[in-house]
């Protein structure tokens, strides 16, 4: 028990029972198994965007570019997948992969070595990913029946009755708790972002960290792109729209400070769960469904404010100590 | 006695910063497993001394020996491969990561699959910090813990890196009585497991508690080297403080006229207590103590930049409130800070913007700025303390210390003020500058400014102050009259010898 | 020759600022080159277009249905702080002014109404900012799915029809040869620019911008100032409703204007206002607001279209970033070579 209380996230899991236990007296039709995948369905394309922000946000950087990230690469493995159907479509998964992950690199390499400000690197990026991802498409669409049965599978196929993009996920989800908990290099990114200075000193390369965490969340945000239009069947240059903020506002009720050192994997799961709960719950109440940005927004100033807020009482804690010394 | 029964051996050591000369050919001797105190005032180099043993910086000339090898380390990575570590009073950690990782931080334990052991380290840590603290939780994260329980993580990471040589920076300045004696018997038993450790401080009591020899330095030479035991406090004393009054004091006339300024009982949890102090009209009054004594602490209280818990603050008999520094402008009050360049200045406008930050209203008609009358402005305020500028349209960063703390002066002489509180007004100025500073404030207080100045230069007190209250660890330890104390009665107020009113 | 002595005794002397070599090549000036080059392109690649004069006051309609709120962003950024927020305080703006006119307000009534919902937002965000020292990046991308929530609260999927017609006219129409837009902007940035260059609050602003430690022992109210900036940031987002209206033929619906923060941050970045406060100039972003119209048409012209656009507005922002940036290595390793001799 004393380990359950003890666990950091603590607070957040209340926060995430809470929201079901109202979620559950207001709409019960919310708690079926087959409601609640199609629910996780829906938003599992947050996670990927979330997980690698998270990873950037950590490092006190933040990428705005994600969601044209998305939308470059979903474009191109869908554009190409059309006209060569008979490709595996593993072939377009490892494809995405890569798209992000150039367009990550060329983040971390503005950010990390060209020391630009991230929020403007990416910003610049964000249009430039976009612009790309309209030149390829040509301002087409493509509908369900142009995107082939084996790439949809990629993401829609149950096995055990979830469908493949959850399974994906929860690889993703374990793939980064695993990286960010047990990997030299998943913690040089908390030393750097907790204290930059201690960092240098401690021998850590600053820019070659920074450029990594971008790496990674340009890749989760390629392949991110890939499963969008495989699980919605669908594309178009401007998929993934804003995506950046949602991923950012999943970020920040999972617990991860924008100031960077602070976040984890498993708050972020959280996160991404009591945000894809808020959304599905407006959208099952008649007449709500227009409320979601704005209960969003709200969310999350009340959130941060309690995060600032907590901080300060240990301030004044940490004052009371030594002032019983004096 | 041999070399080698040195472990670690420092001759003629150098070190200058620009034209600063900070380790004038200081020498030094750490037996094996002994507990060695290094002592001085502020600024005597002890740290630059550290610095320099640490790796963080490089001697001028000089040698360093470790065990009888030269060695040179480039950094503190190659001092701490050397088994030099240092644990400093404000620990610069990483906050937000776990006790054992900031233990490993570097030398993480890892299993075939090149994954972090994470039971393993937390076992480890656990096995490092056990003989050190019970109370410490290894997996929580560093900036959860006391201060105490940080300096213990360090020393345990240090242990962890089989060091041989530690060096403590102060680290009882922020240790409650209970924990301070556990420091103690965990610096024996590192003595008795053969740790040679150099013990910073500036309390006697560290020293005779541990320490077998001390050290002195002193305006950044060596002064010389004593078994503890063999040496009284007053000796020591006159050790550390024994600089000669060389620099000039320009002549005092200003004369001093009723009280302005009186500070009663105020206290602020976490910085000091029960602080009382007033100041007259032409009157300077000295702030002593040591760095971190609460003395800043005590003048941004007055100034509104922190507001005290409890106790009165009152201007010309009147009580007053001062909440922000707008307010103590209004009053009349105003700072000189510690830190000119993140708190006096703004190096990206010119030195004429500089000079009329504060107030703006004396050259702006309906809030628009008339520059024409601003340009003058400024310039009467600088020729008023003779400032040596060639354009004032530079960048205060185009001068020279001195003319930029002029600058600062110059901002604040543009309001009609009744208070100053300069606080370090010569730090980090040249010799021949500060003279000129000093010539500020006896004008200033001729004019019947009443000034409070913060120093930590017991000559510069001396020279300057009408009255001297010192200050330690948040409580006054000391107020006298200039005239019938002497540097060592300040010294030793600082230190903690004095509670009360000391008399000549 | 540089010096005139404006004092009187000693050696205290105010330069005069103006150089000639050093004027030309301000970053101001290198932008007044940029607009001129694309203007030359122009002429030459569309000779018939060019010289049409319906032609330039269509490019410059175009491009300034944001441009009331690039002033606006001037003075956020000056200070060190960013707001994401004011695509949807504009929105939501609007919508007030749409609705009060759809109830048959009178129009000055209902035009004030849209600039107030936009000090009020605002001020949301400057209370947020200044006195709760919340990050400003946070406070303004939850505020804009607030805002632009509110929006579509209200609004849902209808849009309002019912504006003013001057909208129309600030978004159309011409006085002699000048654009109506242009010629409010051009007021407008007077404004700002004697706010800012020559009154106290825009000294204090470049003061906390530069240095917030200096600004609060200098007896600045920073919390304040802040909480001022965000509410002017407001009023112009309220303002920018106008023009975005007008130009958008008198419509509004919920999902307009999204992106235009980020169109109008580029701007003011392009017009060398550093992200990290303290610099900047009001004819700097005034300048590239015309060079980002004119470009975009250019491009437009030689059959780009609008949405590869963009990768263009992505490129310039990122070199006006890194031009400074590398400036500055370049000229340290230039000095340390030197010194290195």
């Amino acid at each position: 028990m004393k380990k359950i209380m003890g666990y950091r996230n603590i607070g957040l899991v209340f926060g995430l029972i809470g929201l079901m236990v109202l979620a559950a007296i207001i709409t019960p039709s919310l708690f079926s198994f087959a409601a609640l995948v199609s629910m996780l369905r829906n938003n599992a394309v947050y996670v990927f965007l979330a997980i690698g922000m998270m990873i950037v946000l950590v490092t006190g950087g933040i990428d705005l570019s994600v969601g044209s990230t998305l939308a470059l690469s979903g474009v191109v493995c869908t554009s190409l997948m059309s006209t060569h159907m008979d490709v595996p479509a593993i072939v377009w998964v490892l494809l995405s992969l890569v798209i992000g992950i150039i367009c990550g690199a060329f983040n971390g390499f503005v950010v990390g070595y060209l020391k630009v400000v991230p929020m403007i690197a990416t910003l610049g990026t964000m249009y430039i990913y976009r612009g790309f991802a309209f030149l390829l498409s040509g301002g087409q669409w493509w509908f369900p029946h142009q995107i082939s049965q084996p790439y949809q599978d990629w993401a829609a196929k149950s096995i055990v009755s979830v469908p493949a993009i959850l399974w994906i996920a929860a690889i993703v989800f374990i793939a980064a708790a695993w990286f960010m908990g047990y990997r030299t290099s998943g913690r040089r990114i908390y030393a750097i972002g907790t204290n930059v200075e201690s960092a240098q000193v401690a021998g850590i390369k600053e820019a070659r960290v920074r450029f990594l965490a971008f790496v990674i969340c340009g890749a989760l945000a390629g392949l991110s792109g890939m499963l969008y239009t495989a699980n919605y069947a669908l594309c178009t240059y401007s998929i993934g729209d804003g995506y950046e903020l949602q991923a950012i506002a999943i970020c920040i009720l999972g617990g991860v400070s924008i100031t960077g050192g602070r976040g984890t994997v498993d708050g972020v799961l959280i996160g991404w769960l009591m945000m894809s709960f808020i959304t599905q719950f407006i959208s099952l109440l008649p007449g709500l469904s227009v409320w979601q940005h704005a209960l969003q927004g709200v969310i999350i100033i009340v959130a941060v404010f309690i995060n600032i807020a907590m901080t300060r009482s240990s301030e004044k804690r940490f004052l009371k100590e030594r002032g019983a010394l004096l | 006695m041999s070399e080698q029964n040195y472990i670690l051996e420092l001759k003629d050591v150098v070190k200058t910063f620009g034209g600063v000369t900070a380790l004038n050919g200081v020498s030094f001797q750490l037996k094996k497993g002994e507990i060695h105190a290094l002592m001085g005032e502020n600024g005597a180099g002890k740290s630059t001394f550290i610095k320099v043993i640490t790796g963080v910086h490089q001697p001028d000339s000089g040698i360093m020996l470790l065990e009888g090898e030269r060695i040179a380390p480039k950094s503190t990575i190659d001092s701490a491969k050397m088994g030099i570590a240092a644990i400093y009073q404000h620990v610069t950690a990483f906050p937000d990561l776990s006790v054992t990782e900031n233990i490993f931080m570097g030398q993480e334990i890892k299993n075939k699959l090149g994954m972090y052991d994470w039971r393993q380290m937390h076992k480890r840590a656990k096995e490092l910090i056990e003989p050190l603290s019970k109370e410490i939780d290894v997996t929580k994260p560093m900036g959860s813990l006391s201060v105490a329980a940080q300096q213990l993580v360090e020393i345990a990471k240090a242990l962890s890196r089989d060091a041989r040589i530690l060096i403590m920076d102060e680290p009882t300045a922020s240790l409650s009585t209970n924990e301070c004696e556990e420091l103690y018997a965990i610096a024996e038993r590192l003595r008795n497991e053969g740790v040679s450790i150099i013990l910073i401080s500036h309390r006697f009591e560290d020293m005779y508690r541990l320490a077998t020899r001390v050290t002195v330095f002193r305006d950044a030479q060596y002064i010389g080297c004593w078994d503890v035991d063999k040496i009284s406090n007053q000796k020591l004393i006159g050790a550390m403080v024994g600089r000669e009054l060389d620099q000039m004091y320009p002549e005092k006339t200003a004369k001093i006229g009723e009280t302005v300024l009186k500070v009663e009982h105020i206290s602020k949890e976490g910085y000091f207590k029960d602080i009382s102090l007033e100041v007259k009209r032409g009157e300077i009054l000295a702030l002593t103590g040591l760095v971190g004594a609460g003395r800043t602490e005590v003048c941004q209280t007055i100034f509104g930049i922190m507001n005290p818990d409890s106790g009165t603050i009152s201007l010309e008999g009147k009580q007053i409130q001062v909440k922000s520094p707008v307010e103590a402008f209004r009053h009349g009050i105003g700072l000189l800070p510690e830190n000119r360049q993140t708190q006096g200045l703004v190096n990206e406008l010119p030195i004429y913007q500089n000079v009329s930050s504060a107030d703006m209203n004396h050259f702006a008609k309906a809030h628009m700025i008339d520059e024409k009358a601003e340009i003058q402005n400024a310039i009467d305020l600088c020729q008023r303390i003779s400032l040596k500028a060639k354009d004032i349209s530079a960048p205060p960063s185009s001068l020279s210390g001195g003319n930029q703390q002029k600058v600062v002066f110059a901002k604040l002489l543009s309001m009609p003020l009744k208070v100053l509180i300069l606080d370090e007004p010569t730090k980090g100025i040249d010799v021949g500058a500060k003279y000129s500073i000093y010539e500020i404030m006896n004008e200033l207080a001729s004019n019947g400014y009443a000034i409070i100045m913060v120093s930590s230069e017991m000559p510069e007190v001396l020279g300057m102050a009408d009255r001297i209250v010192v200050m330690k660890s948040g409580h006054v330890s000391g107020e006298f009259n200039n005239g019938e104390v002497s540097q060592e009665m300040l010294m030793a107020a600082s230190l903690g010898e004095h509670r009360k009113e000391g008399s000549a | 020759m540089a010096g005139e002595n404006k004092g009187t005794v000693r050696d205290l002397t105010v330069k005069d600022s103006f150089q000639l070599s050093k004027f030309l090549v301000k970053w101001e000036m290198m932008l007044v080159y940029i607009l001129i080059l694309i203007n030359v392109i122009l002429a030459v690649a569309r000779p018939g277009l060019y010289f049409n004069i319906a032609t330039i006051q269509s490019i410059i309609q175009s491009g300034l249905d944001l441009s009331p709120m690039v002033m606006g962003m001037v003075f956020i950024l000056l200070l060190g702080d960013i707001d994401v927020s004011i695509a949807s305080e504009m929105v939501l703006s609007g919508m007030v002014t749409g609705i009060l006119c759809d109830k048959g307000m009178p129009v000055i009534v209902a035009v004030l109404a849209g600039i107030l919902t936009g000090a009020v937002c605002g001020a949301f965000n400057g209370v947020l900012v200044g006195y709760v020292k919340m990050p400003a990046v946070i406070v303004t991308i939850s505020t804009s799915m607030l805002f632009r929530g509110i929006v579509e609260i209200v609004l849902d999927v209808n849009s309002l029809k019912n504006f003013p017609a001057f909208y129309n006219a600030i978004g159309w129409k011409n006085i002699g040869i000048l654009p109506i837009c242009l010629i409010l902007y051009a007021v407008i940035t007077v404004i700002f620019y004697f706010i800012l260059h020559r009154s106290t609050f825009g000294r204090q602003l470049y003061i906390v911008g530069n240095n917030p430690t200096t600004a609060t022992y200098s007896g600045i109210r920073v919390e304040r100032l802040k909480l001022i900036v965000f509410i002017i940031m407001g009023v112009m987002a309220g303002i920018g409703s106008i023009f975005f209206v007008g130009r958008m033929g008198g419509g509004l619906s919920s999902s307009m204007g999204t992106g235009y923060e980020m169109d109008v941050i580029a701007i003011c970045v392009l017009g060398g206002v550093s992200t990290n406060g303290g610099k900047g100039k009001v004819y700097g972003p005034f300048i590239a607001t015309f060079i980002m119209a004119f470009l975009l048409y250019t491009l437009g012209l030689v059959g780009v279209d609008a949405n590869t656009r963009k990768i263009v507005t992505g490129i310039v922002l990122l070199i006006a970033v890194l031009i400074p940036n590398l400036n500055k290595q370049f000229l340290a390793d230039i000095r340390g070579k030197f010194a290195s001799k």
